[in-house]
């Protein structure tokens, strides 16, 4: 299985310069668990800020929610791997690096995210199919 | 399992029928994702007509189970699980309706997702199958519902950022959004219907023990 039959394309975009309080906002709004952070200018790269890099760097270290800005949490670059790639090189990747998402690119386009969730998932309906041809 | 305690001529008659009927929701569906797929509204008649042939299955299904097939404490169980499934019929049907009466074509992401869902309920079908095949032998329900039940959670999570969408979108008239959104619920809750019926299977399978 390819990674990209199990990823999520709803990706959500954020301005580096955006508070945390907007990220927290969006990701509660679109019930998710991670935003996509802009690059800063040319030569940056794009970015990610979790809920538990909000958890641990700012909501832990009572940091003000509405001064602290995402670009000073984002973590860079992205772990990004071809759409091509098979989900179990996938999750190696993920456990190599300690991670719990993937996104999935093709050149330089952002196509989308896997998470273990949908790993699982999908590992989940691929036991329940055994024996059967999936339609 | 079903079989095995039950290995009757007319059991086998039901249990071949109740087969019958979701292989039809299954044809359906797939037809209803092709006419959505292409923008087809004539392809959506084929799920009316499989909509009429999956009635007639359910009448002879619940009249040969009234007429003695199994016995009384599980007749109740098998009756409202295919009813179930003609349930998810007829909400599949009623999508197919409203399909043929939007007006122009609808945003791109917002069609993206209608086929994503779509595809979502033809597999949630197909794994229906499976798992009623489960009681027949070794496999385990367990796992069959579980994948429902995930399936279903996909549903969900599309039709919140799709809700999200429609209502950013400018209708026409009271007509159109009307439309609109009823194709949209109709569209969406027939993954909770599928799943309303694996949940029976279980039902049907904790009976038997």
């Amino acid at each position: 299985m390819k990674v990209d039959e199990i990823m999520t394309k709803k990706l959500e975009i954020l301005d580096a310069d955006a508070s945390i309080y907007d990220a927290i906002e969006r990701m509660i709004d679109k019930r998710i668990r991670s935003l996509l952070v802009k690059p800063g200018d040319e030569k940056d790269v794009y970015g990610v800020i979790t809920v538990r890099d909000i958890v641990y760097k700012v909501m832990a270290k009572n940091l003000d929610l509405n001064k602290t800005k995402v670009g000073e949490i984002v973590s860079k670059p992205l772990v990004c791997i071809d759409k091509g790639i098979d989900v179990e090189h996938a999750v190696n990747l993920m456990a190599k690096f300690n991670i719990t998402r993937l996104f999935i690119s093709q050149g330089k386009e952002i196509l989308g995210i896997v998470s273990l969730l949908d790993v699982m998932s999908a590992e989940l309906i691929k036991r329940a199919r055994e024996g059967h041809s999936a339609k | 399992m079903l079989n095995k305690v039950f290995g009757g001529g007319t059991e086998q008659k039901v249990i071949d029928n109740i087969k019958r009927h979701m292989q039809i929701l299954l044809s359906a569906s797939e037809c209803f994702k092709k006419g959505i797929e292409e923008w087809d509204k004539d392809q959506m008649y084929c799920v009316a007509d499989l909509e009429r042939e999956g009635d007639g299955i359910r009448r002879e299904i619940i009249s040969t189970i009234y007429e003695g097939a199994f016995l009384p404490f599980l007749r109740t169980n098998i009756c409202r699980f295919v009813e179930i499934v003609d349930e998810a019929f007829d909400v599949l049907k009623d999508a197919a309706f409203e399909f043929k009466h939007l007006g122009p074509k609808l945003d791109e992401d917002i069609m993206e997702d209608c086929i994503k869902i779509s595809d979502i309920n033809r597999q949630m079908c197909d794994m229906l199958i499976i798992a009623f095949d489960t009681l027949f032998n070794k496999g385990d329900l367990r796992e069959k519902t579980l994948a429902i039940r995930i399936y279903e959670k996909k549903v969900d999570d599309i039709k919140f950022d799709l809700i999200s969408k429609l209502r950013g979108k400018d209708v026409k008239d009271f007509w159109e959004g009307r439309i609109i959104s009823d194709f949209m619920s109709y569209l969406t809750h027939i993954s909770d219907v599928i799943e309303d019926a694996s949940d029976y299977l279980h039902i049907i399978n904790l009976s038997m023990r």
